[in-house]
């Protein structure tokens, strides 16, 4: 072994903050300055001649043997690892070290510098638990939330039974002889029943979007359309107090898509529109077909325009509008209506200025098959 | 994805018998980088990482898989297979001495030789068996993952511990070596450090060499001479080199000794 390999006598004996220490080609140490042997608490010539895998605690021996010497081997240096040596009374001593070899062959050396790590190794476990706890807290409320969506749909099935049942008793009612102020009530609850059972499905298709499940379709090209679109209509009049709606349908015929859904869109579309349009003014309802062969329904209102910055979150979810003070539902109308649009491959837009209010729904059509 | 993808599996050399070099713990397959491609003139050399290792699909760790070294030996006989290996020879390296001693009993005819550097068919003392660590050992290296968090930091993949924007971060990965995953490494540590193999021992028809170093922690002498004593026929050869890792720090002789055996 050259006296090169040897750290210098000043060297080993000098104040220093740091650990130093030469191995030699087996791993046996061959010098050691006095501050490593003071934190090890052993004389030099207890260290020397020892492998240094000897003075690490066992769990780093392990680390050492399996990961450090091959990397050092490999590389030929290697900064910052943070293992444990272990002092004569055999307390753990966290540090981090440095090495590097010199030459090769039975000439090969490595040199390491040691520091001791206990307060960075204190800050690097209390971080690796807390990103544990949060990836926890995480997991737990993404299955809080699955949870909350699931009970959403469950409720949302609930709800419709009984609101079949006061629905048929309203229909069986309105066959009986009433005075004209029971017909009036009987009016106002199938408006109502009709307005809940709107809701709901405006929940369970946002508690199915959310769950993955998608907005499942049933396309039809017959003439259903037409006649959902009426029917949305008149139940409309009947339950908002009057309101003039104008309808203006046509080529409504052969249109593909699921009627019962566009209906439901256009009943979102309309109890916006009473909510919030001129209470003086007709809402317009109006459907044609585009030169490329695409289906457009607008519904129009005369009210207040929407504020601008407004716009850009209006088919979000739970978005209500804050001039109003009487609210209607979650705030789940317009997403629903866009998602149902986007569901067909087409669109719902808006377009609102000191005129008018105007909500368009674009369907494209595919070429009809030959 | 296969697994010849998955476990990134290297082949080259212009023999026609199949060689597999296996690493062993808290390395990657560049570990037989002095070794293997002094084989390549006679045999067909294939390298692989297991999982969570460098440059495999770290993605396919299932930790009840792995949670015995089973699940790694699923992996070889499952590469074995896509290369249609028969009559192969088997190189592992510390743990993946076992591993290819379970793989070759799940599937004799893939291996017939098997060669087993600083082999350990359990770490942990038991009545009549010196393993070398006592099972509180064994629980303080598992419990010192969670008390240090990087103990692996240095062999860390760059994807973990860099910054991916930054331009210098290519560079650094295509030149990393020996990295693992650190929470797979700890799965591995636990498979590797709790497995008992020593009943497998017997059920090897393989002809077998034990490469036996001196003064190694893992693997002791004695550990080096059980294993002969339980593998029928096997022969045993003790080393020059020191430590756990001489295909690291002593690859000629290791290299010598592999030739005259195959």
């Amino acid at each position: 072994m050259s006296n090169t390999a040897r750290l210098p006598a000043d060297t080993a004996s000098a104040p220093a903050p740091y650990g130093l220490l030469i191995v030699d080609h087996r791993g046996v140490v061959v010098s050691a300055n006095d501050r490593l042997c003071h934190w090890l608490g052993r004389d030099a010539s207890k260290l020397l001649e020892k492998p240094l895998v000897t003075m690490f605690t066992k769990a780093s021996r392990i680390v050492f043997e399996t990961s450090i010497v091959p990397l050092l081997s490999l590389n030929r240096q290697i900064d910052g690892v943070s293992l444990d040596l272990r002092n004569a009374d055999d307390d753990k001593l966290p540090v981090l070290f440095s090495a590097e070899l010199s030459g090769s062959g039975e000439n090969q050396t490595t040199s390491f510098v040691f520091l001791l790590a206990d307060a960075r190794r204190a800050y690097e476990r209390d971080l690796s638990t807390a990103r544990t706890e949060a990836e926890d807290r995480l997991t737990a409320s993404l299955h809080e939330a699955e949870l909350r969506e699931q009970f959403i749909a469950i409720l949302g099935h609930d709800l419709r039974n009984p609101l079949a049942s006061i629905g048929a008793a309203m229909n069986i009612l309105a066959r009986e002889p009433l005075s004209d102020n029971s017909k009036r009530i009987v009016g106002l609850t199938n408006g109502s029943v009709k307005r809940m059972s709107l809701l709901i499905d405006n929940v369970l298709d946002f508690a199915r979007n959310r769950l993955g499940s998608g907005m499942h379709l049933t396309l039809s090209a017959g003439t259903d359309l037409e006649r959902e679109i009426e029917q949305v209509v008149d139940e409309l009049r009947s339950a908002g107090a009057n309101r003039d709606i104008c309808l203006d349908t046509a080529n409504c015929d052969s249109v593909i898509c699921d009627a019962s859904k566009v209906g439901q869109l256009l009943s979102n579309l309309l109890g916006n529109a009473v909510t919030y349009g001129d209470p003086t003014r007709s809402i317009h309802v109006r459907t044609r077909k585009r030169g490329d062969g695409s289906f457009e329904l607008t519904v129009k209102n005369y009210g207040p325009p929407i504020p601008a910055q407004a716009i850009a979150r209006l088919f979000d979810p739970f978005v209500r509008s804050t001039s109003q003070g009487d609210q209607i539902g979650l705030g789940l109308g317009l997403h629903i209506a866009s998602e149902i649009a986007k569901a067909h491959g087409g669109s719902l837009d808006v377009q609102s200025d000191e005129n008018f209010t105007c909500f368009t729904l674009l369907i494209p059509q595919q070429p009809t098959e030959a | 994805m296969n697994a010849v993808l998955r476990h990134n599996v290297q082949s080259a050399g212009s023999g026609e018998r199949p060689m597999v070099f296996a690493h062993g713990f808290g390395c990657d397959q560049s570990m037989w980088r002095h070794v293997a491609p002094h084989f390549e003139s006679a045999f067909k050399v294939i390298t692989f990482d297991h999982i969570g290792a460098g440059g495999s699909d770290a993605s396919a760790y299932d930790a009840a898989k792995y949670e015995t070294l089973n699940g790694y030996a699923t992996d070889i006989v499952e590469i074995g297979d896509e290369l249609s290996i028969h009559d192969g020879i088997f190189v592992g390296h510390s743990v993946s001495a076992m591993i290819g001693a379970l793989a070759h009993v799940a599937r004799p005819e893939m291996f017939s030789k098997l060669i087993m550097v600083g082999p350990s068919p359990r770490y942990i003392d038991d009545t009549d068996y010196e393993g070398g660590f006592t099972a509180d050992d064994i629980k303080d290296l598992l419990a010192s993952f969670k008390e240090n968090p990087l103990a692996w930091s240095a062999s860390m993949a760059p994807m973990i511990v860099g910054n991916p924007d930054k331009p210098e971060h290519g560079q650094e990965l295509a030149d990393s070596i020996c990295k693992i995953d650190p929470v797979i490494a700890n799965g591995f540590a636990r498979a590797t450090f709790t497995s008992d193999n020593r009943k497998d021992l017997p059920k090897i028809t393989a002809k077998t060499l034990i490469l036996q170093c001196r003064d190694d922690i893992i693997a002791s002498e004695h550990v080096g001479a059980y294993v002969r004593d339980k593998i029928p026929g096997s022969e045993l050869v003790l080393l020059e080199a020191t430590g756990h890792c001489p295909n690291l720090t002593a690859p000629a002789e290791v290299v010598s000794a592999i030739r005259k055996f195959v």
